[in-house]
């Protein structure tokens, strides 16, 4: 068990040093992508948790990321605290709220269980975030800016810092991510599992429905908010547009397509959702054959739509479960040369 | 008092509204046993198509009710046309798998349609709405005004009702629908033809969709995300009719008109009438056990 779990926190080392890499030649405009990608990452590692672990459905995400990073811009510009206990905050707040989504969950599975948490991210999605009942929590039409701000006791800006809140993002995604491959393993992992696959069943094996639901509920809305909370720090300003309700279907959409039970693939899916468009919209027009073109954002989320749609008839375990199927599948005929051949007939 | 039965009126063609994209949204989860997430976007879809043949390609020397005419038409063909594609190049390929499944996958029709209406119709404009009937036309009763318009949606949705509600039950056709929805396997063993009842299925549903959003764009801001989010009105009233039966979801959408619409006599607020939604929906699933409705519990 030790053993494991030294190969899975050098894996994390191995990956921060990689990534941490990476986005240091890029451009300003990139740089901003790489802290987007890890913030949507966040909010993919929580579906990992939620739906890969706990079969709950939740199309809601985007709001606790939402509520994660109003409140940290709530903190930042009206109390003028240090970052980090903003997004302490930030994390509260949407453990909080993920609580209250998961008391619903109790009752409920599955698809009523998508209704509910759907009518949870339009609400606030068109009242919460975008009403004058709520400016004291939203901050007006214009948001939250939050242009200056201090870390550690350290200035951030967030157009001349954007590398360094890359690698504090990149460092608590490691970290999370290696708690949740071991959570996996654990006691309320097993109990997690228990439930995804019969909750009649876990019941009857004593574990405690509306402790863990409840747990999971609000363990996952901590991770997206803790991904969330950052988005004023990364973005300079927080606007009701990033976490509406299209964002959260593009969470599930994305969390499925790159494959819900896999830590790894919340990474992935992260990078595609953040760079994707903006690969696209950048690079995207010129002329073809002498007509011009131009590929806008629209043509993400049509791709999105679609490859979600062909993943789930003819990869249902993700874009990444099948990879690591075929890795694993390669790696054991490539082991079994020369040994004794197993036929199957 | 006046204002109470103006209130009234209007709650009761938002009900009216409600019950019409409730009513794909229960025949579908019948019929095939989907629960579509995308119904709101594939009405908003051919909608715009029949804005398209309405507003860009209709000849200016026509008379009124001729275009009109030509831009339900296309729209309703259109619709046919989507859904016949949509079993044939989706739902056929994932029949036996489960409900939450083929749930996700309509997540996945959702975004891509709104955003390739939104590619070629452009977001965030104000699309002029579509009217059946002169807006002009007004009947005043007792000094309260009711469009012509509304009376529409709400004949609509009731003659909907009522008129699929017989064919599912009356009809071979019908039977053979639900028993294909019940189990594919067994409705086949008895000469079932499953491909093509799951194929009229879906051409029905997206054409009930678009049938409804045609009506209902002179009554919301028509852009290319407002047809698609009424799908969490369409749900709550689709569930207090037990997402079964059809005259108890247009009673759902009718009453939820009426409870989103009262509020904003003290409320003025655009956003408050999606929490009632969200009240109301939380608030059935809790009465009637979700067992009630089981392929959806699964």
């Amino acid at each position: 068990m030790t053993s494991r779990l030294t190969i899975r926190v050098l894996g994390a080392l191995l990956a921060f040093a990689v990534l941490a890499r990476i986005p240091a030649g890029f451009d300003v405009g990139f740089k901003f992508d790489a802290a987007l990608a890890v913030i949507w990452a966040f909010g993919l590692l929580s579906l990992v948790l939620l739906t890969g672990y706990v079969g709950q459905i939740s199309l809601c995400q985007a709001t606790f990321a939402g509520v994660g990073a109003y409140t940290a811009g709530m903190m930042v510009s009206s109390f003028h605290v240090d970052y980090l206990v903003a997004v302490a905050a930030g994390v509260i707040a949407a453990a909080a709220l993920g609580v209250i989504v998961g008391l619903p969950a109790l009752r409920l599975r599955g698809i009523t269980l998508a209704i509910v948490t759907l009518g949870i991210a339009l609400v606030f999605d068109r009242y919460v975030f975008q009403d004058h009942a709520f400016e004291w929590f939203t901050g007006g039409t214009g948001g939250w800016r939050v242009s200056q701000a201090t870390m550690f006791g350290l200035r951030m800006d967030s157009s001349a810092h954007l590398m360094a809140a890359y690698l504090v993002l990149l460092g608590l995604f490691c970290v999370v991510a290696v708690l949740l491959v071991n959570l996996h393993e654990s006691g309320a992992g097993r109990r997690f599992r228990a439930i995804r696959d019969s909750e009649l069943a876990a019941a009857t094996m004593g574990v405690n429905l509306t402790r863990y639901k409840l747990l999971a509920f609000g363990m996952s809305a901590a991770i997206a908010g803790l991904g969330g909370s950052f988005y004023p720090l990364v973005a300079g300003s927080v606007s009701p547009q990033p976490f509406w309700l299209f964002t959260s279907l593009q969470f599930a959409a994305i969390a499925v397509l790159m494959g819900v039970r896999y830590v790894p693939a919340a990474a992935l899916g992260g990078a595609f959702m953040a760079f994707v468009p903006d690969v696209l919209t950048r690079y995207g027009h010129g002329a073809f054959l002498g007509h011009a073109y131009e590929i806008s954002y629209d043509w993400f989320q049509i791709a999105v739509g679609v490859l979600l749609i062909g993943q789930l008839i003819a990869l249902p375990d993700g874009v990444w479960g099948d990879l690591r199927g075929r890795v694993r599948h390669a790696w054991s005929a490539a082991g079994s040369v020369g040994g004794r051949r197993v036929k199957v007939a | 008092m006046a204002t109470f039965a103006a209130y009234t009126v209007i709650g009761l063609s938002l009900g009216g509204i409600f019950s019409l994209a409730a009513l794909g949204i229960v025949l579908i989860y019948r019929t095939t046993g989907v629960l579509n997430f995308a119904h709101g976007a594939m009405g908003m879809f051919s909608t715009f198509v029949a804005w398209q043949v309405f507003y860009g390609w209709s000849h200016p020397f026509w008379p009124g009710w001729v275009s009109t005419l030509l831009a339900v038409v296309a729209g309703l063909i259109f619709a046919a046309a989507m859904g016949l594609l949509l079993e044939l190049s989706v739902f056929r390929w994932v029949r036996g798998r489960e409900p939450v499944v083929k749930a996700v996958i309509t997540i996945g029709i959702l975004l891509a349609l709104q955003s390739a209406a939104s590619l070629i119709w452009h977001n965030n404009q104000y699309h002029l709405p579509i009217y059946i009937l002169p807006q002009q036309w007004v009947l005043s009763v007792a000094g309260v005004p009711i469009g012509a318009n509304s009376l529409v949606i709400i004949g609509a949705a009731l003659g909907l009702a009522f008129g699929l509600g017989a064919f599912l039950r009356y009809t071979g056709f019908g039977r053979a629908m639900r028993a294909v929805s019940d189990s594919p396997t067994s409705a086949s063993l008895w000469g079932v033809p499953v491909g093509r009842v799951g194929a009229v299925s879906w051409m029905l549903g997206s054409l009930v969709a678009a049938l409804a959003g045609i009506l209902i764009t002179p009554f919301i801001n028509f852009d290319t995300t407002s047809l698609t989010l009424l799908i969490i009105d369409a749900l709550a009233a689709a569930l207090i009719g037990g997402l079964v039966s059809l005259p108890l979801t247009v009673l759902g959408g009718f009453i939820l008109g009426l409870l989103e619409t009262y509020p904003a006599i003290w409320i003025q607020s655009i956003g408050f009438p999606r929490l009632v939604a969200l009240i109301v929906i939380i608030a059935v699933l809790f009465v009637r056990n979700p067992r009630g409705f089981s392929v959806a519990a699964k």
